[in-house]
């Protein structure tokens, strides 16, 4: 099946990115810099991502709200339209994480609610099953501005964009283009997301990096969401894992009526998790990859592994998520087998890297 | 794509700079641009033997690992220990402060066994 394309493809290979196929896209890895010098920019001053990839759900109507609601896992009572909240779709027989998303609440409801819907690029066909709605994936690119001088460097183009806060989500327009923009991201760091008609993408890219603001790729996206402690799926998402191995009980709205996999997911949670993701960093600058087992120190066992490990580019060793016993506490050390080398490691906290910001 | 005129190459983009019976060897500038920025290499250890074609090294990228196969027979002399503060090395300079070992060949007429360099631009250019 041939490949999707971004309203930008035409933009990444000018600039002469590095294309690989992404979650069914073909989107660039890295730009010139390459994945290092890209996840240091953003981690000083600010980048845009081209994440367009992204599905969009438009949900709307009287029951829109219901219909979330029943679905995904958080509750959209906590919050109001005008904001962003992270949510999981579960599999209804074992509470497996289905996908990971971002619901977009429009701030304007006076014609109803209307809900943006954001599942992972390969997921979008089971996320639109489970609520209805209508995908709106092609019609829109998304940018994601990210780094600590983000805010600052985008209120030269955009100052409209550049005042959404952290989980705001708001109507913005620039040059006359209507806009939805989110105070979201998947680095650790401020920022913001734009929905942009997909005919301005191009105009609104190139305002954005003439504002000083660097591209960067999805390899330098992965190292920094890894560096934060955020999940990915496929990765420490997915078939098998439930949210609260996964760290991610807050995500979880028990309080509410109901939403798929609660019976599965309750009956996990009065037997206790079998597993628990853990952040495991490493000695050296070897990166630890998924796949790799992970043993306590002192035994010869396998306790677990590696889900997604790579090199810190701002702490200059190995960092790794693992899924550990939930009895393995922070502190413990660890050896991970990369391809039959020990490497030392020990069990922290995540995030690994927190924003300067 | 630089690919110096002076050198001999494997198949497997590693070169070969040839000095008497000891070789010097690294990646190639194709090798490293595949690879992307490199954080880690696994560098042989000196007196080992290696058999040419035989895996005796890793490169490991922001993306993926490497191995690094011995492009000829013999022992190996020197091993660039600067690679272990600055594997960027490979990125930056990789026929030059890149370079991964020296190795004294066993058989000297298994050089003439090694693509030169406009056989090497070829194959990369495919």
């Amino acid at each position: 099946m041939a490949l999707e394309r971004s309203p930008l493809d035409d933009v990444h290979r000018r600039l002469g990115a590095r294309m690989v196929p992404f979650g069914g896209w073909d989107m660039p890895l890295e730009y010139g810099p390459g994945t290092i010098a890209e996840h240091l920019a953003c981690r000083r001053d600010a980048v845009v991502f081209d994440v367009s990839h992204l599905g969009t759900v438009r949900v709307d109507g009287p029951d829109a709200l219901d219909r979330l609601q029943a679905a995904f896992t958080n509750d959209l009572g906590k919050v109001a339209p005008g904001r962003a909240q992270y949510t999981h779709l579960l599999d209804d027989t074992d509470a497996s994480v289905l996908d990971d998303i971002i619901v977009w609440w429009h701030p304007d409801s006076s014609g109803g609610d209307r809900f943006d819907v954001m599942p992972n690029a390969s997921n979008t066909d089971r996320v639109r099953d489970a609520v209805g709605g209508r995908e709106t994936t092609h019609e829109r690119a998304v940018l994601a501005v990210q780094g600590p001088a983000a805010r600052q460097r985008l209120a030269a183009v955009f100052p409209e964009a550049a005042a959404v806060r952290r989980f705001r989500v708001a109507t913005a327009t620039w040059q006359r283009t209507g806009c939805i923009v989110a105070g979201t991201g998947y680095t650790g760091e401020p920022g913001v997301e734009i929905a942009v008609p997909a005919e301005s993408a191009t105009a609104l890219w190139e305002a954005v990096t003439a504002a000083g603001i660097e591209p960067a790729g999805l390899g330098a996206r992965d190292t920094l969401r890894l560096e934060a402690g955020l999940p990915l799926y496929g990765h420490e998402l997915g078939t098998g894992i439930t949210p609260l191995q996964a760290g991610l009980g807050w995500v979880v709205a028990w309080a509410k009526p109901g939403f798929r996999g609660r019976t599965p997911l309750a009956t996990e949670r009065g037997r206790g998790i079998s597993r628990r993701l853990a952040g495991i960093a490493t000695a050296g600058r070897r990166p630890p990859r998924a796949g790799c087992p992970v043993r306590l120190d002192g035994q010869d066992g396998i306790v677990g592994e590696v889900t997604s490990g790579n090199f810190s580019p701002v702490l200059g060793h190995g960092i790794a998520l693992a899924f550990l016993p939930p009895d393995v506490e922070v502190g413990t050390p660890v050896t991970v087998d990369v391809r039959g080398t020990a490497l030392a490691g020990t069990v922290t906290t995540t995030p690994f890297v927190t924003s300067a910001g | 794509m630089n690919v110096p005129e002076e050198l001999r190459y494997s198949t497997d983009h590693e070169w070969v700079r040839t000095d008497g019976d000891v070789v010097r060897i690294g990646i190639t500038d194709y090798a490293q641009d595949a690879l992307g920025d490199v954080v880690f290499v696994q560098v042989p250890t000196v007196g080992q033997e290696v058999t040419a074609g035989d895996t005796f090294g890793e490169v490991e990228s922001t993306k993926s690992v490497s191995d690094v196969f011995a492009p000829v027979s013999g022992t190996v002399v020197e091993v660039n220990e600067a690679l272990a503060d600055a594997p960027q090395s490979l990125n930056d300079d990789p026929y030059g402060d890149g370079w991964i070992c020296t190795i004294r060949v066993s058989d000297p007429g298994q050089l003439d066994a090694l693509l030169d360099a406009p056989a090497y631009q070829a194959l990369v250019e495919g």
